[in-house]
């Protein structure tokens, strides 16, 4: 009984597929034919693309930047240093001017770390868009919300060498204070005081996204790895003493009370500097996505800060 | 007792002494291998550069007998630079132009470890540079070839014959060189190529040192597009930006600076 049922399973499940291969195949024969027939379009290759038969695809980011253009006489430009007769107010420009490339000889006793002011002020302060010296000292002294009071040009200098330079603060008749000051004095020759000239401090930056460490540690590796180090750490003269390209991260960099901590600061310096020679290559968001990745490595601490409370409590930012 | 212990300590000592001196000698020899490895590739290099090989003429022919160059025809000096840029360069002089419309192949990134973005799959060119005297001579050098001549001419010390030029050429040309143009964004030049133009690592060649025609030359290059193997297109964005006064008044300040270079 059971043998005779099982068969007789078997030979209508095998009927019942035929049959629905046979009506499958006569259905789909048939719409097939219709098809060809109704079919009046012409065929398109496959390889031809047509602009009405394209969707726009959301998906794919568009690579343009606005690269300004610079046009003759839109920037203060200095005097040069060549033009310096030999007068003692010449001397001290010249001094200042040494200390601020070479800080690392010239004001080595006030200097924790491993970088020169012309790290970041590029081009011996007087690039715009890299915070140049002329742009400053006209506007100072200023009132700053990180020492919430009026503050004179020398004390803002001794901020400097406190977080950006993780050193000791010069006192303000120190040699390096006062030839520092004239050599900013001696570039902003000719502005008015209190002049906001174009190209002050850094390049604005317009944020549309919120910026990913991960895309930044790419963009990173791909921009600024091959003068920075793969792990930001700068990279040292074999010939002589001090770095060729500073370091970003590490107890060689600036500590986590400097300006450049910031993400949005640091994010204008990238924009309108790096990689240099190639300004504005990163969008804004890149190098904000870059200056989180920088943002996250580790750094000397806040001075301002105990080692308690620069260990537990939250970074901040500059 | 005392004379057992003596003996003992005695040949404990003698023991940790043989094994000092086998791990010693272990150690030598490594290195003397190593070094003398090293020292093999530098010399079929020298025969290489000195004699040529089959159709391949000797480097000393126009590069001088010890890599010095030839100043007055703006050929460049090899000695005491960098073994990564000379493997680069004759590489890339080796490799063709390729014809309009052809895609190169992108590089090859390891996806397993960073996460895709499309700025990924950017195509990047390997780089070319196109020399109508020295590309038929690359083309015909083998890898190892390319290698052993990179180490013999890195090897090999110079010293620098500052050449005079006029007064305010050097001034201009120094202006450019320590401080670059500012207010156009032109970066100078001791930024990349290091405070004596003396070059740094693989991608920054020297200046100092090197033939003033020569770096104009390699300047005009860029320009035209025969040259176009630099890292980042950091160089062809900033020859863009130079004016051909530009171009001789950093060369002649190059030209001007002495620069002694011991053989790596």
């Amino acid at each position: 009984m059971q043998m005779k049922l099982t068969r007789l399973h078997k030979f209508l499940l095998v009927l019942g597929g035929a049959a629905g291969l046979a009506y499958g195949t006569w259905v789909a024969a048939d719409t097939h034919s219709a098809d060809d027939i109704g079919d009046d379009l012409p065929t398109l290759d496959s390889i031809e693309v047509r602009a009405s038969m394209q969707r726009p695809k959301m998906t794919l980011p568009s690579e343009l930047t606005v690269v300004p253009v610079v046009k003759s006489g839109e920037y203060f430009v200095p005097p040069k240093i060549e033009d310096l007769d030999d007068s003692k107010y010449a001397d001290e420009v010249r001094l200042g001017r040494n200390i601020f490339i070479d800080t690392q000889h010239y004001a080595k006793r006030f200097v924790g770390n491993g970088m020169n002011c012309s790290n970041c002020h590029l081009q011996e302060g007087r690039k715009p868009n890299a915070a140049p010296l002329w742009a400053a000292y006209p506007l100072y002294p200023m009132y700053r919300d990180k020492s919430r009071q009026v503050i004179s040009f020398q004390e803002r200098l001794q901020s400097c060498f406190r977080f950006s330079m993780n050193g000791m603060a010069p006192t303000l008749d120190s040699r390096e204070i006062e030839a520092l000051t004239t050599y900013a004095q001696w570039l902003s020759t000719g502005i008015p005081v209190g002049t906001i000239m174009a190209g002050r401090g850094f390049a604005r930056i317009d944020k549309t996204d919120d910026p990913s460490p991960f895309n930044g540690a790419i963009h990173y590796k791909q921009y600024c790895a091959s003068c920075h180090g793969e792990h930001l750490e700068g990279k040292k003269f074999t010939n002589r003493p001090g770095y060729m390209f500073p370091p970003l991260a590490g107890p060689d960099s600036y500590n986590k009370g400097a300006g450049m901590h910031k993400v949005k600061t640091c994010a204008g310096f990238v924009k309108a500097n790096m990689p240099l020679g190639r300004p504005y290559t990163l969008t804004d968001d890149q190098a904000l996505d870059v200056c989180v990745h920088i943002f996250m490595q580790d750094r000397p601490w806040d001075p301002r800060k105990g080692i308690f409370m620069s260990i537990f409590m939250p970074v901040t930012e500059g | 007792m005392k004379i057992q212990t003596v003996n003992k300590y005695s040949s404990l000592y003698k023991q940790l002494g043989w094994l000092v001196m086998g791990v010693a000698m272990v150690t030598l020899t490594g290195c003397g291998k190593a070094k003398s490895m090293d020292q093999g590739a530098i010399t079929s290099g020298q025969t290489l550069a000195e004699k040529g090989r089959g159709s391949i003429p000797g480097c000393v022919a126009c590069h001088g007998a010890n890599g010095e160059g030839i100043e007055a025809a703006g050929y460049p000096r090899l000695a005491g630079l960098n073994v990564g840029y000379i493997e680069k360069q004759l590489k890339d002089l080796a490799r063709e132009l390729p014809p309009a419309g052809v895609v190169i192949e992108s590089v090859s990134k390891d996806y397993s470890k960073t996460p895709r973005l499309y700025s990924d799959l950017t195509v990047f060119s390997p780089g070319l540079r196109h020399d109508a005297i020295m590309s038929p001579i690359a083309k015909q050098l083998s890898n190892t070839d390319i290698h052993n001549l990179a180490l013999y001419f890195a090897s090999l010390p110079y010293t620098a014959k500052p050449v005079a030029a006029d007064y305010e050429v050097l001034e201009r040309g120094q202006d450019l060189a320590l401080r670059g143009k500012a207010e156009y964004g032109l970066p100078a030049c001791v930024s990349c190529h290091a405070p004596d133009g003396e070059g740094f690592g693989a991608d920054f060649p020297p200046l100092a040192g090197q033939p003033a025609i020569y770096i104009v030359n390699q300047i005009n290059k860029w320009q035209q597009g025969l040259r176009d193997n630099d890292n980042l297109g950091l160089m062809k964005a900033v020859a863009d930006q130079l004016t051909d006064a530009d171009k001789i008044n950093a060369a002649a300040y190059y030209a001007n600076r002495s620069l002694i270079v011991k053989g790596q």
